[in-house]
């Protein structure tokens, strides 16, 4: 450790302003119009807001949607990192390869593989029409079901990840332990894996919620002007009605939002 | 025994989930007709090779290239003195200092993009290429001093010490001794930084102008007014390129104990 700070300042600085400057600035500028209205600076804006049907159903699809993929992929991500830390090592290494693998695939292409999916002439819809289920073509995309699907296919594996660290860290002994003491697999899960896995499922459960509140490829490919989210509804407001008032308010909601989730999971971790 | 086989088909489960969509893009791409379809129908390379004659893409790609390699150098050269200070220096203020850093990360990139265009690039005047270059250095910016720190955190102070014992100046010191050993943490961030930036969207999505857009919202534009397959192929192409540049990666410096 070096002692002299101005030299540590003069390295760090220009980072830490390019940053200030680029970012933090025109973001806090951007924030502050949804204070004002007509110059003056006034909360009118958000009762005008708030008083939009639309902005809350937006609003609370958004945190509806948030919740559920993060809920769906914790489900989902303890069944398949419980499967995974059991396999033997090599084999361990080329799942959890294939885990990570859609990670570094463009957000474009993995949401437009559900239009091929789902589209009218999709899997699907090929498969259902040709059992016989239905005669026309069911209508999947530009609903929530689609979105949720594109946003759970999206996050999933975060939550996969941070939970398998966690249950590597999980003593070898722990569950036959409780097995032969008589628990049942319901309270194996809910008195043993649970709280010591407590922290990995907080912080995956934090990536995937913000993830899926700040997504906009998904809803804006999947979702359409039909399912709105918050980021396409922010990018419409700007696009379409050059409304800078809503723009900021909208973007306050979103960082407070993902500041929220940071600050609240991180303390039910700690308790 | 039954509990193996429950495992397996769990384990198959997630994972057809996950990257069976890749998988029928791949083949979407390969169709021998005129829509999207799945399955293709009929076998071509027709798309895959149609991708390269489309101008729109090819200015793209270049713009993109440039974004992803020179906004991660750009982010280096100020990331690793950053980095570098955090991990050695006791300087005043040093946790408001990474918040500020990592910042980035946080806030989402659609509100970044809009604030950039509005209040810096609208009034400066900006270029569009210009405005694009210094967003998505900010963006990179807090992934590689996060990475380059993880890589000093772990060498240690005492060989550098020694540099200086034996006659180096400081300056020698961090360029004979630290930059060799923090070699494969550079890199390392420099690949994340590359992949981030060039599958980025949100911060691009309002900087984007006529004509000058990066490659993800020319795909984005290009698939609302079109509905054939080169937009599959082309996915499959650049998904490719990510999946080996992290393979390659991980297989000469072990990429994943760096992210």
């Amino acid at each position: 450790m070096f002692q002299n700070r101005t030299e540590g300042l003069a390295l760090v600085l220009p980072a830490a302003v390019f940053i200030a400057v680029l970012f933090l600035f025109p973001v806090g500028i951007l924030l502050s119009e949804g204070f004002k209205v007509g110059g003056e600076w006034s909360l009118a804006g958000y009762a005008d807001f708030v008083s939009k049907p639309l902005n809350r159903t937006v609003f609370f699809r958004t945190l509806k949607l948030g919740f559920l993929v993060a809920f769906v992929s914790a489900i989902i991500g303890y069944a398949t990192a419980f499967c995974i830390v059991n396999l033997e090592p090599a084999q361990r290494g080329r799942v959890f390869g294939l885990i990570i693998l859609p990670l570094m695939i463009s957000p474009v292409a993995r949401t437009y593989a559900w239009i091929v999916i789902l589209g009218r002439t999709g899997i699907v819809n090929k498969a259902i029409v040709g059992m016989g289920l239905s005669d026309s073509p069911i209508r999947f995309l530009f609903t929530e079901t689609a979105v949720f699907i594109g946003l759970l296919q999206l996050f999933m594996p975060l939550m996969i990840v941070s939970l398998i660290s966690a249950m590597e860290n999980l003593p070898k002994d722990a569950i036959p332990a409780a097995r032969v003491l008589g628990a049942s697999w319901l309270q194996v899960f809910t008195k043993v894996i649970l709280p010591l896995t407590r922290e990995g499922l907080v912080l995956g459960g934090t990536l995937v919620f913000t993830g899926a509140l700040t997504a906009y490829i998904t809803p804006a490919i999947l979702g359409g002007s039909k399912v709105l989210m918050l980021e396409t509804l922010l990018y419409q407001r700007v696009n379409v009605s050059n409304d800078y008032v809503s723009a900021g308010i909208i973007a306050t909601i979103l960082i407070v939002m993902c500041f929220g989730a940071n600050v609240v999971l991180r303390r039910v971790a700690k308790a | 025994m039954g509990q193996t086989w429950a495992s397996r088909l769990i384990i198959f489960t997630t994972l057809l989930f996950l990257v069976g969509p890749f998988i029928i893009i791949i083949f979407a791409g390969l169709s021998a007709g005129s829509s999207l379809a799945f399955p293709p129908d009929g076998l071509s390379l027709k798309w895959y090779l149609a991708v390269f004659e489309v101008e729109s893409f090819r200015q793209s790609f270049v713009l993109s290239m440039f974004l992803a390699v020179g906004g991660t150098l750009t982010a280096l050269v100020i990331g690793v003195p950053a980095a570098y200070a955090i991990c050695r220096y006791n300087i005043p203020g040093a946790e408001t200092i990474k918040i500020i850093v990592a910042a980035p990360i946080i806030v989402p990139g659609i509100i970044v993009g809009l604030a950039l265009l509005r209040y810096l690039v609208v009034p400066l005047e900006f270029t569009v290429t210009l405005a694009l270059f210094l967003a998505h250095t900010a963006l990179v910016l807090p992934y590689a001093v996060r990475v380059v720190s993880a890589s000093l955190q772990n060498l240690r102070t005492d060989i550098e010490e020694a540099a200086v014992l034996l006659g180096c100046n400081r300056l020698q010191a961090f360029t004979k001794v630290i930059l060799p050993n923090i070699r494969s943490g550079i890199l390392a961030a420099f690949i994340l930084g590359f992949v981030t930036s060039f599958n980025q969207v949100p911060v691009s999505l309002f900087l984007s102008g006529p004509g000058v857009r990066t490659l993800p919202i020319d795909m984005l534009a290009y698939m609302e007014i079109t509905y054939d397959p080169s937009v599959a192929a082309l996915s499959a192409l650049l998904a490719f390129l990510s999946i080996g540049i992290v393979f390659i990666a991980e297989k000469t410096l072990g990429f994943s104990r760096y992210v």
